[in-house]
């Protein structure tokens, strides 16, 4: 049991990882990424070809972070402007029809071009003893590394302008503006910054289990599924509602087999959106 | 909401295109028979091979899919992602119900219809009751969608899991011969589209445009909302469980990939959005040109799908109102 819990906290930790870039992005700009999954596979590619070519893991790892955010940037530059023209529900609804196609376009490509190519990276050593339960070291690390990198982005939105400067225009656009805070700034900063997140999640998933080519999608639905469950833009809700949902899978997976314990996730969530449409952690509109 | 509705691009998807709608009977019986008439000619130039007769069959299918996704995203704004779900219900069931329960295919079909058209109305009264809005009737409709998914594949001895099954009922008939379950199809899209035409003028229809174009509006002016969207969504859910139902024994074969998400939702949505959202031919338009589309570029292999996801984008940002209503508001602007 203890066992599960922990393997929980480590699948929800990923799972917080990346509903917590989705979920900025879009209280940020309304914009819902669909392609937000295949963001993290194309940076697993990049660094599985930076390793064939003869990088060391390491500068591997940061090449893949490098072209996460280079994907973000690139996001806001290209598909993402006639989305920018648009408003409230219209706006939110061409930015996940746009970002589909463009996760059809990614998955397509890559599928054809690097059919089998998969990213695991491994570590060596033995099992790491942790509350009497002996933990796979890969998942242990990818944990740390996860607990970091959000509790750098809690850092970030608290104590630094920058970050203060993001959520004022999560929760004012308006009056962002007026204190000289440029929106259109703050969102290309953060498409940025959740590119690099997606890439980090690939890697440290990657640690865990293979990231294949077609992963896309199964990390796409999963991140939208855990942020609408955690509440539309709260970062902090998309954190509590992965580490949940990653308890309750693991936990239902080992005692009735994976599959109706997909089912039951799903239920989970479903009840939770119905409960409480505005999510765990959301603000009601 | 309203506000992005007038704005008329990107997601002016649920548009109006029928505000001209003609209440004379003629104008709905005539181009349907023009409709049916040109696509009862296929079998004359296809019908020597079973191969294309199977493509045709299918492209028909996905035009029903589409009129039905149509009525209950085009005409009430309910963003129901479990297209190929509720077809599936309609497919699976059946084929258990002959197979398994050894019902005639008849009785098996109607059951199944009525099971997808039950669902779709629940789900739809969640959503009413709940009061979602088009993001959020899209995700809880989404997570049925893979509910079904994982319950189609844990459920193995019923329904064959990964690999689907052969359905034996109707196995020696004229549903599995080559041309019969073209005419068949066919008959069901025009029955369908006839249901749709006659919907949409009648006092439902009106409805229907009231709260498309204007929700609070219709609401005021004492048009039951919530009503009319259920009902909207039990008849378009009946049309998919029918569809699915009638493919499924037409083709003999089964599997998850035959209702899946990625092969039917996301298709449908594509044909439907090229032809017209809301609008009554627009769901054939778009499905016999993406049946010619898929077959031209078969043998790209993996690639198709990177031309479907150019296909989306390029579509959504430059026709996001889809073909047959832009064309006709620029034949509308011609004559005045």
């Amino acid at each position: 049991m203890i066992a599960n819990l922990l393997d929980g906290i480590v699948l929800g930790l990923q799972f917080g990882l990346l509903a917590g870039g989705l979920t900025m992005v879009y209280g940020l700009g309304g914009v819902l990424n669909l392609a937000y999954g295949q963001m993290a596979v194309v940076s697993a590619m990049v660094v599985v070809l930076s390793m064939e070519a003869g990088l060391g893991p390491i500068p591997a790892v940061v090449v893949g972070l490098v072209a996460g955010g280079l994907l973000g940037l690139l996001l806001d530059l290209t598909i993402l402007r006639p989305v920018y023209r648009l408003h409230g529900e219209a706006r939110v609804l061409l930015s996940l029809l746009l970002t589909l196609g463009l996760a059809f376009m990614v998955d397509g490509f890559l599928s054809w071009r690097y059919p089998t190519k998969a990213l695991t990276l491994r570590i060596g050593g033995g099992p790491v003893e942790l509350l009497g339960v002996r933990m796979v070291r890969g998942g242990v690390v990818a944990s740390v590394i996860t607990i970091l990198v959000l509790g750098g982005l809690l850092l970030f939105f608290r104590k630094t302008t920058l970050g203060r400067a993001v959520r004022s225009v999560i929760e004012d656009e308006e009056g962002a503006r007026l204190v000289g805070v440029d929106p259109q700034r703050m969102l290309r900063l953060i498409l940025i910054l959740t590119g690099v997140l997606a890439a980090l999640v690939a890697v440290t998933r990657s640690l865990v289990t293979p990231v294949s080519v077609t992963a896309g999608f199964e990390l796409t639905v999963s991140a939208l599924i855990v942020t609408v469950v955690g509440g539309l833009g709260s970062v902090g809700g998309a954190i509590l509602a992965g580490l949940i949902l990653g308890m309750i899978s693991t936990v239902a997976a080992s005692s009735i087999g994976t599959v109706l314990s997909l089912i039951i996730l799903l239920v989970a969530a479903a009840v939770t959106i119905l409960i409480r449409p505005s999510g765990l952690l959301g603000v009601e509109e | 909401m309203i506000e992005g509705y007038t704005e008329g691009t990107g997601t002016a998807v649920v548009g109006g295109t029928e505000r001209r709608a003609s209440r004379s009977l003629v104008a709905l019986l005539g181009p349907v028979a023009l409709v049916g008439a040109l696509l009862s000619l296929v079998p004359l130039w296809l019908g020597d091979s079973r191969v294309m007769m199977g493509v045709a069959v299918l492209g028909l299918t996905f035009a029903c899919y589409a009129v039905g996704f149509n009525l209950i995203f085009g005409s009430t704004g309910q963003l129901f992602l479990c297209v190929g779900a509720l077809a599936g219900i309609g497919g699976y069931g059946s084929a258990i119900f002959a197979d398994k329960v050894g019902l005639p295919i008849l009785a098996s079909m109607l059951l199944a219809t009525l099971a997808s058209s039950l669902i779709g109305g629940l789900l739809s009264w969640i959503a009413v009751r709940r009061s979602l809005g088009v993001i959020f009737t899209g995700i809880i409709t989404l997570i049925f969608s893979l509910v079904f998914g994982n319950l189609v594949l844990g459920a193995a001895g019923i329904t064959g899991g990964d690999g689907g099954f052969h359905i034996q009922a109707g196995a020696d008939t004229f549903l599995r011969q080559t041309i019969p379950p073209y005419y068949l199809m066919l008959a069901l899209l025009l029955v369908f589209v006839l249901s749709h035409g006659l919907l949409r003028r009648s006092h439902v229809g009106w409805a229907f445009r009231a709260l498309r174009d204007d929700e609070v509006a219709a609401e005021l002016a004492g048009v039951d909302v919530s009503r009319y969207r259920v009902y909207a969504a039990v008849i378009g859910a009946a049309m998919l469980g029918l569809s699915g139902s009638l493919f499924a024994f037409t083709e003999g074969t089964i599997s998850p990939t035959t209702y899946g998400f990625a092969q039917v939702d996301v298709e449908t949505m594509v044909m439907l959005a090229f032809g017209g959202i809301g609008s009554l031919f627009g769901p054939v338009l778009g499905a016999a040109v993406f049946t010619v589309i898929d077959e031209l570029i078969q043998g790209l292999g993996q690639l198709r799908l990177l031309v479907y996801g150019a296909l989306i984008i390029a579509l959504f940002l430059w026709v996001p109102r889809g073909i047959i209503p832009t064309l006709g508001d620029l034949m509308r602007r011609r004559q005045e």
